[in-house]
């Protein structure tokens, strides 16, 4: 947006900003220690101000809580734009000096007035005017949001929604304000980063971009494809379709986490070759040709980036289980055994040598110095650069950043007759995405041993559920058990559930429709029903 | 505008507002402390921080006391000394000892212990029987408390409410009977509790533990420093290791990492899967009989690299996905994607959070 995928401002600038808007972030389950710096702040006196469908932790203690209904963020943001500009609240420096096309965005939410906000989302329009002043008068005032606002159709949408009120109030480069992505796993900064993308080589170089292609062909003496690759929502369409044929899968269980996963199961029936790489004997194993085992993060050396662009160590302080071995060691020799001369790294601090020589704002990263120094963030372009806190002081990096003009689109799977619920899907406090690692604990299992579905009292009531009473919960894709928790947490005709439970596998339901730049799926929408469980009763 | 303190003499820059404590450390000047912990509001509570500052005529606690300029502060004289050693009597009249006669070293340091052997002989007191409770019933997971070690410090109490916010455990009941305790005595998990961990995290005597934990261990566990593979925040860990295994895991100190001592239920909790039973330990093909076995690392690595080259031959490298992960290293996520484009040909290549 402004030149960089990132967290633009640092967690430890959280505790002195004035003003929070925490949106589609259910920090204090999803970001323990985030929620920890939200709170230290809200006790010194800064405002908070949370738009989400549910009545969350934060929400408790919030000036504002905005509890849209799922999927109508860009009504609601483009509303609060509205306000701003029509209120005169924007910072017109900012806006000459750093910004273009503007009026784009002026023109588009002018329509967008806070009465007919309130009556798409459900938001009362005060609120949402109180909110636009709150955020635009406010000077250190960050956004902070994650998957609530991506995982729809249009969460490429709302996320620029997100950065026309950051460009149109000035909010950037100026401490505990920006915008600030909360990345939702230990490396998923430092996944992208590394290039693990169909579109980017490290560091979001692209390979579309003939340059970047001879430098890392120069690199690694082999020839590149210019094309574009599949990314994994289209992977996975394709691999049903039977265009992919041969799959290499690390660290992830694509069976319980992808969106649609009866979907994704056809597919892997279909492929003629599956490698899994992991440290547990996952789903997707099931239908693995080979299955390789992995050391987990205790076993192994390495760096974890993490959401505010830090590059942190991991160091290896046990041995790995049995022949277990280091997926760093595991890919050099598959790379070998498929013929290509892989270098024999040392060890993993080569690699990240490699890696920092062929990007310039890495080049200043090394396991030494983060060794010597601790964490160092991202840009750290040379052996003495301190790395970089805040982004974009002194204007956006790339210069002059561009306002996107955003027209509201309703999320892919609307509520009808035969579905009437809207189904968002999450994570929990205690468990962690698949689960293959915190059900393996006592205390998470003794909070939540078992999938459950959470149910206003309204609904329940209409559709006869008691607390606690086990219920299937079905949409046009699949069909899961679980338990029924009524709680006014959430706003009626919305249900929730959470996404950890392999027996019960969320993501049977979920809508594998993707968004049209990322392609990353709605889990946060989809149409589903309640019914009783007759078998159950019966038992 | 800085202004000047006088620590033991020596004159030291301080900000307004800081407090005695504050500016003594910075100096190297030793003043102890048991309930100080720098994320919360200072207490005054546990009087191990007293120290002397003319024009007062009573000690003060260095940790709530804010210095002003032209302050003169004495951090170690007979009249602080001989208060250490009462207070030590006092504090080791109400806990239990060991044999030494002291309170029991725990597998963090016991801060109490610490500061009792450097106090000087202890005043010779009859024990108090102090008829504190635990919570009868509470049967969560991992937070133990015992209350014969517990000096009503209420860090554990305070950081609750100020640092995680939720005000599980309170002190409860009065005089002698006052323990660390939760509405009606239920155990945490009937509580707002999230078993972050922190109360076991910042107590000075070891009175809050983890139950599944050694207590104490023969031999001082390894701490080595890495980060927490969970979530995002990118929490600096230390992994206690013993014998080979991950015993516990703990925080580095407040200030000095993006987590300020901070750890939730999961980093601080849920390590139980690094040494479980279910780990994958070797190898594995299928074979002609549609199941998985065992096989050696030559014959596994041959296997998948020929399987990904056979698909390539007959269908294209377009036919061939490599998915990398982001839960696993930034360097083994490159040597995925230089597989998939270097060895491969594809730039079929993405992980598990497009986000």
């Amino acid at each position: 947006m402004f030149g960089a995928g990132a967290m633009t401002n640092s967690i430890p600038e959280i505790r002195d900003a004035d003003l929070l808007f925490v949106i589609g972030s259910n920090t204090t389950e999803a970001h323990p220690i985030i929620a920890m710096e939200m709170k230290r702040a809200v006790q010194r006196g800064a405002r908070l101000i949370v738009a989400d469908p549910r009545k969350i932790w934060l929400s408790e203690v919030a000036d504002l809580h905005l509890q849209l209904r799922p999927g109508t963020d860009v009504w609601l943001l483009n509303a609060i734009a509205h306000v701003i500009l029509a209120e005169g609240l924007e910072d017109r420096a900012f806006i000459a000096a750093h910004t273009e096309r503007f009026e784009d965005v002026r023109a588009a939410v002018a329509d967008y007035t806070p009465e007919g906000a309130e009556a798409v989302t459900g938001v009362p329009a005060e609120h949402i005017r109180q909110a636009a002043r709150l955020y635009a008068t406010t000077k250190k005032a960050g956004i902070y949001y994650t998957l609530g606002i991506t995982e729809h159709t249009h969460g490429t949408d709302n996320v620029y929604c997100l950065a026309n009120l950051v460009l149109m109030t000035g909010h950037l480069g100026v401490r505990s304000a920006g915008m600030n992505p909360l990345r939702g796993q230990n490396n998923v900064q430092g996944a992208n980063d590394a290039g693990a993308s169909p579109i980017y080589y490290p560091g979001y170089q692209k390979v579309s971009d003939p340059a970047s292609r001879a430098k890392f062909e120069a690199a690694w003496g082999v020839p590149l494809s210019p094309d574009e690759g599949m990314n994994l929502n289209v992977m996975m369409k394709a691999m049903e379709r039977g265009e992919i044929k041969g799959l290499f899968v690390m660290g992830e269980d694509i069976v319980l986490s992808e969106p649609n996963v009866s979907l994704v199961e056809e597919g892997l029936n279909q492929v003629e070759f599956l490698v899994v790489q992991d440290i547990f004997l996952n789903e997707t194993c099931r239908f693995a040709d080979v299955v390789l085992p992995a050391a987990c993060f205790a076993e192994k050396d390495g760096v974890f980036t993490n959401t505010d662009r830090r590059v942190q160590r991991v160091r290896k302080a046990v041995e790995p289980p049995g022949q277990a071995r280091a997926d760093w060691e595991i890919l050099c020799d598959l790379a070998r055994a498929a013929g290509y001369p892989m270098p024999h790294y040392e060890s993993p601090a080569e690699i990240y040598a490699e890696l920092s020589s062929l990007v310039p704002n890495y080049g200043g990263i090394s396991h030494a110095r983060i060794d010597a120094e601790g964490g160092l963030q991202w840009p750290c372009p040379s052996p003495d650069h301190p790395g970089t806190a805040t982004l974009h002081q002194g204007g956006p990096i790339k210069g002059r950043a561009s306002f996107q003009a955003v027209a509201y689109r309703p999320s892919d799977e609307l509520p009808d007759e035969d579905y009437p619920l809207v189904l968002s899907t999450g994570r929990t406090l205690y468990h962690y995405n698949a689960a293959t690692q915190t059900r393996r604990d006592s205390g998470p299992t003794m909070k939540q041993p078992e999938s459950f579905v959470e149910v206003h009292p309204s609904d329940a009531r209409r559709l006869s559920l008691e607390d606690g009473e086990w219920v299937r919960v079905s949409s046009r894709r699949g069909e899961v058990g679980a338990r029924v928790v009524v709680t006014r947490k959430m706003r009626p005709g919305c249900i929730w559930m959470p996404l950890h439970f392999a027996e019960e596998r969320v993501n049977r339901l979920t809508n594998d429709a993707g968004d049209s730049v990322t392609g990353t799926g709605e889990y946060k929408v989809c149409a589903a029903r309640i019914h009783k469980d007759a078998l159950r009763a019966a038992k | 505008m800085p202004i000047t303190v006088h620590i033991d003499g020596q004159p030291a820059l301080a900000e307004p507002g800081e407090t005695v404590l504050d500016v003594a450390r910075r100096v190297g000047a030793d003043v102890p402390t048991l309930c100080h912990d720098p994320r919360l509001e200072p207490a005054g509570a546990c009087r191990s921080c007293l120290v002397e500052i003319v024009g007062q005529r009573r000690l003060q606690p260095a940790c709530a006391f804010r210095a002003t300029d032209g302050m003169q502060v004495t951090t170690d004289s007979e009249r602080v000394r001989r208060h250490r050693q009462v207070l030590m009597s006092l504090y080791l009249a109400d806990q239990a000892l060991d044999d030494d006669g002291l309170p029991p070293e725990t597998i963090d340091g016991n801060q109490l212990r610490a500061l009792a052997l450097r106090s000087g002989p202890l005043l010779d007191l009859p024990p108090v029987q102090a008829p504190r409770q635990a919570r009868p019933h509470d049967d969560n997971p991992y937070v133990g408390f015992d209350p014969d070690r517990c000096i009503l410090c209420a860090r554990c109490v305070r950081y609750c409410d100020e640092v995680e916010a939720v005000s599980a455990i309170t002190l409860s009941e009065r005089g002698a009977h006052t323990t660390i305790g939760t509405n009606g005595m239920v155990g945490l998990k009937d509580t707002t509790c999230e078993l972050c961990g922190g109360c076991i995290a910042t107590c000075p005597t070891g009175a809050m533990y983890e139950k599944k934990a050694p207590r104490l261990l023969a031999e001082p566990v390894q701490k080595v420093r890495s980060t927490c593979n969970f979530c995002g925040v990118g929490c600096q860990v230390d992994l206690n290791v013993s014998g080979g295994r991950v015993v516990k895991v703990t925080s580095p100190p407040p200030g000095q990492t993006v987590n300020d001592g901070n750890l939730c239920v999961k980093g601080r909790f849920a390590y139980d899967f690094i040494h479980h039973e279910d780990r994958l330990t070797e190898p594995l093909v299928r074979g002609p009989d549609g199941q998985l076995h065992p096989t050696t690392w030559p014959d596994a690595l041959q296997r998948a690299a020929q399987g990904l080259r056979r698909v390539e031959k007959k269908w294209g490298s377009r036919a061939l996905g490599f998915v990398s992960s982001s839960r696993c290293t930034g360097e083994e996520n490159y040597l995925v994607q230089k597989l998939a484009r270097a060895a491969f040909g594809t730039n079929n290549c993405h992980q598990c959070a497009a986000t």
